[in-house]
């Protein structure tokens, strides 16, 4: 018999006929599934039969029936999302169909919690061997923000998140488990309703402007894009689930080695109908803003040549009027927010949808920035017939932003340079031209001048469909087809007015280019219920299979030399270029895996899957990894402890590959646009060789639960060791005849902890708290690079100064390497023994930074009482480097305060570099220099004295007050007051330490913490209404 | 059945695709070919041939004091000092261009001319190749020849400068005797179709081949192995008049086919001339008086119309007013001019040579003045002055640049000064070397710099006992990493070589701070 049991589990794993189950002595079980509160129906819930291969699920109407079971004494199981697991004996009369309804309590010990994991599946959480947390989607939403990515950090341990800036539209990156990769992207796999979704942020180098060899090139430096997942409406998002590392995100295969989110949308829910309403709005203003001196003016202009703006000259003279130009210049920016969504079901629950609409229309405190946003979505769900359940969402989004430049052409830089002593509001002349402070070609651009007339504008018109169908023609399992496409059309405009400082010596440059992104993707998954082999022992798995084509074309083109000053259109430019990007990439994947259950306390899973993709060799671009993982209910296996508290100890192991980006192997040649044409090799090298890069990881954890479950925690370790990591753009010498190479070679290691912490002090009559703390302490390794390379580094990041992203071997995945000043062997710096200034280094070399942060908290507290709540969210941090390059230019400039001690004369303590700066007896420097004098002070200082060590900081991320209307007032209504980024402390002398010198577009750790130029993230006061009938 | 049926054809469809590998097969680049026509790979090559020496120019022009770039401060900027800009590739464009521009793409078209015996362009190859690896050392002394272009290597070692050469005259030798064939492929259609100096004309490029051999080949002048007569031999083999010469044509619908000295690619916007060459061109220096009629076509007058050069050691370049400030080079004050029209090679659209009849002319001079044959080194001292000035007329039409055209008067009376143009026995390397200097001003950067270090810049005439170079003096204040001394050479690619081929480096000694004063192998004796 149990041989019989074996063959015929394998039997059904491969796809043979199900036709083995006894016909003799059973009989039928039938009933309808309740919520044991509300005694609504149930529907997805999932019925099996103890130690039988049989089964059901709950339709929309709650009803349930399982055939084939055995007679006699039976234990009747019923599980579902959020609800305890139900254990009901039932007599099973042979021939006869026995009447069980069943009624489910929700939720009281997570362990018992039905969770949504990989592939969409549901799991007890009992029997996960990995880590995720999830999110729910109204604590998403009820934060107000646009993006949702946002929300994100601090509400799961081990998840960073990085907005470029505090503009309306601009583009957040999310790490997971710190930065592994050194090039490419540390950006999890986003699955909206089982398939992916883009989350693109443009690439600055598909614009004509980044054409090879073009000087007007952004290398995503002063310009910003929106990230594409910003698209989703969060009020569309029912949860979110994070699966953490490479063993829970296995199953995603090589896209999900960076761990992966999980978003389930919204559907009609049984039960529930009619419409809710919401609105939002928010007033913002700037949260600071840098100091300069107004004590010395700009640099008497006499030289022909001088094209920057110094602040070395004389003191404003005696009854100068001073303008604050930095403060005039922000603006209250208003956003408002309306959410419509209708949804039900049918009477008999067979039929259920959700329609919603919202539309955003969000102000940035710097004027003419704006992100607006239409979001049209409907879901809808129907059981067919018994067998068959269809489910159809589709979305809408539209999306129109204008961002301002920033860093080195954008505003913020303008502002601080312009001249205290003229109104830069006055930014036009008579003649509507832009009104210049000198006779400079370039010179600084007028702030005003660049926000009203230069511009960044990014529109976007997206559609998510994904039509799922749901085959249930048998009881021990179901089959589930997902197809999908994810697909927009991004148009964007960049203009560089011919007047602004950024566009006169090209006399205008407007660059367009429309991104038009179609992705598709196929899911098919055979899911196998748990299956007893014996009285203790279950099986259950699933084989899947999926496909997706992702496919970007960017048609760009470039214009410059404008005719009409004003007109803004290629159309309207002398000389114009274009070009087409294509990036496409195909996948095909197998996978599967096994869940074995002893007792219930005891699980292990193994998965593998195999992936074919198209971005590597052939005989290469398959390839298989495992994962293993088990959990182990040890308070349920020892049940003297089990009634003290609930416990759970996990491990898993998993291997992940991942693949190139397309093209990568083999060099091609690029349209030249040197004189007369003609063709020649790109930058990057053949490398004939590249095979995948392969991440081994392992993580260990423990979930306990004591006083009811009252108190919990949630502690996980993990180490993840890539190796033959694909290192984009690594340079090597020009005597290979070429500049950049995409080799593997490189090996990281990344390790860390990650502990939630969850409390419910108070849970009495309408009066409760819960805490929710969230620690991570993660850090990032770079073990080699190809060939023995001494730097790899993103050169976007190399985008002020002479600082860059570089890493090196023994160095952090976030480290920074630059011309730092040079040493002895003591420690002291080598002084100039000619100009008395400390002397750089002539090559990139690691000073011990290190962006990455020794450990974030983010701490989440609910607190209801009767008809009034109140959340809030602290985001923690210590630790981690912030370069502050906005300070160093104004040092540079002359216009930081710290430069208006100029005359005072000083000796740069160090020792001279004489030959004798090494032995015993250095030469202490005693050359006197007075830095009004001696520019080169400031004109030549170190970046290592601008970045911050240590930055901590303690932000109120989000804080939400809401009351529910009294009914006799006004029916299911409530009002809200939400604060977003209100107060922050830290020890960062610069505007915010959350801040990116580039974009989301850019791989490796980015130029995350280098701030230049960058507007701070605002302090806004949201306030609305909720209705819902 | 029929429901399973039904899923499973719904699961089975999903899988069609994968059983076929050609759906993978999307990773052909969609965006740019792998391979083209073996001419197509010539015109960026040519482009850079011109250009890149211009790029470098900047600063070559910055040592050998053709310009200098004012500083606000009372410390010259690094290259007017005779230095360098430290972890900057400023000064090694050519680096760039001969191992990447040319690189892959040259072995390519060679490699794809010889299988399609197509020798005319092979021959044109062998030229580019020889011209990059005689620049190359030239500028930076011992370089990477036998290890470089192999992308299976990470380190790569440095050969001698002798070597070099004795490459290069390897490679013209081949070139010309592949120039000469008639036979398999050769089509000038085919090669005029990448080639827009010479419009496919293998005849000059074979005149072309000649020319860099002897210019090559008198490099040793300081050499006991030096041969005046093959120098000559060669030339008079090479370019017979001004229609020989290997001029680019800028198209300048972009910046990158865009003259790099025009206005609008705002490369020399800040620089200025100096008082060396203005010396050299109003009489000061060399001609006693004789003011020579080019200046007024070539450099840039003041606001108040006088000539002026800035003082390479003074703070802007010294005390000027606004009127006596020499303009830009396109003519203008401070950084005017944007959209109009330029002077002489300033300008977005004036063709830049990479060799000229006249610069021939001036090697043959030197050549048979070394070999005591004053009378053809005065013919040819000549030829070269009166085709110059017949080369800065032309370049003044190429965009119909401000300055006016130089009368025939005007050229004879110059001719005719003894000052400029002596009796046979009277010629000396100062007029030869002086009148090159002028003739190469502003473009020929490679080999003025070179002529001035085989004269080690401040040698003496044996004759006259005066400089060679009359007024030429070294800055006043060295840049520190010279540790006092002179710059012969620049250091190799920061970016290439300082970082990622540092041990290669070592050993030639190119991590020395002072690396760039060594003197290389071709000055000395």
């Amino acid at each position: 018999m149990r041989l019989r049991k074996v063959l015929g589990l394998f039997a059904l794993a491969v796809l043979v006929c199900p036709s083995l189950s006894s016909a003799q002595g059973t009989g039928i079980i039938r009933g309808r599934v309740t919520d044991a509160a509300s005694g609504a129906p149930l529907a997805a819930v999932q019925i099996s039969v103890e130690g039988a291969r049989v089964g059901g699920q709950t339709s929309s109407d709650g009803n349930y029936s399982v055939s084939g079971v055995p007679s006699g004494a039976q234990t009747l199981i019923a599980r579902r999302v959020g609800y305890t697991l139900q254990r009901i004996p039932v007599n099973v009369g042979a021939g006869v169909a026995n009447v069980l309804n069943i009624s489910l309590k929700a939720v009281p010990t997570t362990l018992n919690e039905v969770v949504v994991t990989a592939l969409g599946t549901t799991m007890e959480k009992r029997s996960l061997g990995t880590a995720q947390q999830a999110v729910k989607g109204a604590a998403i939403a009820e934060t107000q923000r646009e993006n949702f990515v946002n929300a994100l950090q601090g509400r799961v341990a081990g998840v960073q998140v990085v907005s470029s800036s505090g503009v309306p539209g601009a583009s957040s990156s999310i790490t997971i488990r710190g930065v592994s990769s050194i090039s490419g992207s540390n950006q999890p796999l986003m699955i909206i309703d089982g398939l992916p979704m883009d989350n693109k942020t443009l690439n600055t180098g598909v614009l004509a402007s980044d054409a090879p060899g073009s000087l007007t090139a952004f290398s995503n430096r002063g310009v910003d894009f929106t990230n594409r997942a910003a698209d989703l409406n969060p009020e569309d998002i029912e949860s979110l689930v994070v699966l953490k590392g490479p063993e829970a995100s296995a199953l995603y295969g090589i896209d999900a080695a960076n761990g992966a989110i999980v978003i389930t949308t919204k559907r009609g829910k049984a039960g529930k109908g009619g419409f809710e309403y919401s609105n939002s709005f928010r007033i913002e203003r700037t949260r600071a803003q840098p100091d300069i001196q107004t004590t010395y003016g700009p640099q008497v202009v006499t030289t022909p040549t001088s094209t920057t703006f110094f602040y070395f000259g004389d003191p404003y003279p005696a009854g100068t009027t001073i303008y604050d130009n930095v403060n005039g210049f922000f603006q209250t920016a208003l956003t408002q927010k309306h959410n419509l969504a209708f949804s039900g079901a049918a009477s008999d629950n067979k039929l259920n949808y959700r329609i919603s609409t919202s539309t955003t229309n969000q102000q940035g405190v710097v004027p003419n920035n704006k992100y607006d946003r239409v979001n049209v979505t409907g879901a809808s769900q129907a059981q067919v017939n018994s067998w068959l359940n269809a489910d159809l969402s589709m979305g809408y989004t539209y999306a129109n932003n204008r961002q301002s430049f920033k860093g080195e052409g954008g505003p913020l830089i303008g502002l601080l340079v312009w001249p205290s002593s003229d109104d830069a509001k006055d930014y036009l002349t008579a003649a509507g031209q832009r009104r210049k402070a000198t006779n400079l070609a370039a010179e600084v651009d007028n702030p005003y001048f660049n926000v009203n007339k230069n511009q960044i504008t990014s529109k976007n018109n997206r559609i998510i469909a994904n039509l799922g169908l749901k085959f249930t023609p048998f009881g021990w399992g179901n089959l589930k087809t997902n197809i999908g496409t994810d697909s927009y059309t991004n148009q964007n405009l960049i203009l560089r007015h011919p007047e602004s400082a950024f566009g006169v010596n090209n006399n205008g440059i407007i660059d367009v280019a429309d991104d038009i992104t179609r992705n598709l993707s196929a899911q098919t998954l055979l899911t196998v219920n748990p299956h007893f082999l014996t009285k203790s022992i279950s099986l259950n798995g699933l084989l899947g299979h999926a496909v997706s084509d992702f496919k970007s074309t960017t048609d760009a083109s470039k214009g410059q030399d404008f005719l009409e000053p004003n007109f803004v259109s290629v159309n309207n430019a002398n000389s114009r270029t274009s070009r087409t990007s294509i990036a496409q990439r195909r996948l095909v994947s197998a996978f599967g895996s096994l869940t074995a259950s002893f007792r219930e306390y005891l699980y292990l899973t193994v998965t593998g899957r195999n992936d074919w993709t198209s971005t590597i060799p052939k005989e290469r671009n398959s390839f298989f990894y495992p994962s293993i993982s088990s959990s182990f209910i040890f308070s349920d296996a020892i049940p003297s402890i089990g009634r003290h508290m609930s416990g759970k100890l996990r491990a898993a192991y998993a291997e992940v590959g991942k693949d190139a980006r397309p093209y990568a192997y083999r060099p091609s040649l690029e349209f030249k646009t040197t004189s007369n044409g003609g063709y020649g090799y790109g930058f990057t090298g053949p490398n004939l060789d590249l095979k995948p890069e392969f991440a081994r990881s392992y993580e260990i954890g423990t979930e306990m639960g004591f006083l009811n479950d009252r108190l919990g925690f949630d502690a996980t370790f993990y180490r993840k060791q890539t190796k033959d990591q694909i290192v984009n753009d690594i340079r090597g010498s020009y005597g290979t005849g070429y500049i950049l190479f995409n080799l593997n070679g490189a090996e990281t290691r990344n390790q860390g902890l990650e502990l939630t912490v969850r409390a419910t002090p108070i849970l009495r009559n309408g009066f409760s708290w819960d805490i929710l703390a969230n620690f991570e302490k993660a850090h990032g390794k770079t073990l080699a690079l190809p060939h023995a390379l001494p730097e790899s580094y993103v050169s976007d990041t190399w985008l002020f100064g002479n600082v860059r992203n570089g890493t090196a071997p023994g160095l952090s995945t976030q480290s920074l390497t630059g011309l730092f000043y040079l040493r002895n062997n003591a420690g002291k710096l080598l002084i100039d023994p000619t100009t008395g200034l400390p002397i750089r280094s002539t090559v990139f070399i690691d000073h011990g930074y290190d962006r990455t942060p020794d450990f974030t908290i983010g701490l989440t507290n609910n607190v209801k009482r009767g008809s009034v709540s109140l959340s809030f969210l602290w985001d923690i941090r210590k630790g981690g480097d912030v370069f502050n390059a906005t300070e160093q230019f104004l040092t540079a400039r002359g216009l930081s305060p710290r430069t208006l001690d100029r005359w005072e004369p000083r000796v740069v303590d160090g020792v001279l570099r004489d030959g004798k700066e090494n032995t015993t007896t250095p030469t202490q420097n005693n050359i006197v220099v007075v830095p009004a004098v001696q520019n080169g002070y400031y004109t030549n200082i170190s970046e290592e004295l601008f970045i911050e060590k240590n930055i901590n900081w303690l932000r109120l991320r989000d804080i939400t007050l809401s009351y529910a209307i009294p009914p006799r007032l006004m029916k299911n209504a409530s009002v809200f007051l939400t604060g977003t980024d209100l107060f922050l402390w830290t020890n960062y002398s610069g505007l915010d330490p959350i801040v990116n010198g580039n974009t989301a577009a850019v791989g490796g750790s980015g130029a995350a913490g280098i701030d230049y130029g960058n507007f701070p993230i605002p302090r806004g006061i949201n306030f609305g209404i909720k209705l819902t009938r | 059945m029929k429901r399973l049926h039904i899923a499973l054809l719904a699961g089975s469809m999903m899988l069609v695709p994968a059983g076929c590998s050609d759906y993978l097969d999307v990773n052909t680049n969609p965006n740019a070919p792998e391979t083209v026509a073996a001419n197509l790979y010539l015109p960026p090559m040519l482009h850079w041939m011109v250009t890149s020496p211009q790029f470098d120019g900047r600063f070559i022009g910055r040592y050998t004091q053709q310009w200098n770039l004012p500083s606000t401060t009372t410390t010259p900027n690094t290259w007017d000092r005779m230095g360098y800009d430290p972890s900057s590739d400023n000064g090694a464009q050519q680096w760039r261009d001969v191992y990447w521009s040319l690189g892959q793409n040259l072995v390519d078209m060679i490699n794809l001319a010889r299988t399609e015996e197509r020798w005319d362009l092979l021959g044109v190859g062998q030229v580019l190749k020889a011209w990059g690896w005689l620049v190359l050392t030239d500028m930076h002394g011992e370089i990477v020849v036998k290890e470089a272009i192999d992308q299976s290597r990470f380190t790569f070692d440095y050969d001698t400068q002798e070597f070099a050469y004795q490459e290069v005259l390897s490679l013209l030798d081949s070139a010309a005797t592949n120039l000469q064939r008639s036979d398999g492929a050769v089509s000038q259609t085919f090669l005029a179709r990448g080639d827009k100096i010479y419009g496919g004309d293998r005849a000059k490029w074979l005149k072309f081949a000649y020319g860099l051999k002897a210019i090559a080949l008198n490099h040793f002048s300081n050499k006991a192995s030096y041969k005046p007569a093959d120098v000559i031999a060669l030339v008079d083999k090479s370019f017979v008049s001004n229609a020989d010469d290997a001029l680019l044509t800028y198209p300048n619908t972009n910046n990158d086919d865009t003259n790099f000295w025009g206005r609008t690619r705002n490369n020399i916007t800040s620089y200025r001339q100096t008082q060396f060459v203005v010396g050299l061109m109003n009489g000061t220096n060399f001609g006693n008086g004789t003011v020579d009629p080019r200046m007024s076509r070539m450099l840039s007058p003041s606001p108040d119309g006088q000539f002026r050069g800035v003082d390479i050691n003074a703070q802007n370049g010294g005390a000027f007013t606004a009127a006596q400030l020499p303009n830009n080079f396109f003519g203008y004050p401070t950084t005017g001019g944007l959209q109009l029209p330029g002077r002489y090679i300033f300008d977005d659209k004036a063709k830049i040579p990479n060799m000229t009849y006249a610069e021939l002319q001036f090697v043959k001079a030197e050549a048979a003045f070394r070999a005591g044959d004053k009378v053809t080194a005065l013919t040819a001292y000549k030829n070269g002055i009166s085709a110059h000035f017949d080369f800065v007329n032309s370049r003044n039409l190429d965009n119909g640049q401000t300055p006016t055209q130089i009368t025939p008067a005007e050229k004879a009376a110059y001719l005719a000064d003894p000052n400029i143009v002596p009796a046979a026995g009277s010629l000396t390397l100062t007029h030869i070397m002086v009148e090159k200097y002028i003739a190469l001003w502003g473009w020929g950067h490679n080999e003025i710099w070179m002529d001035m270090r085989r004269f080690h810049y401040t040698d003496k005439d044996p004759i006259t006992g005066n400089q060679v170079y009359p007024g030429f003096a070294f800055p006043t204040n060295l840049y520190p990493d010279n540790g006092g001394k002179i710059v012969w050479r620049i250091r190799p690619r920061f970016n290439s070589e300082y970082v990622w081929n540092r041990e290669a480096l070592d050993v030639i000694g190119g991590l020395a701070l002072d690396y760039h004063t060594k003197p290389t192998w071709i000055v000395n004796p």
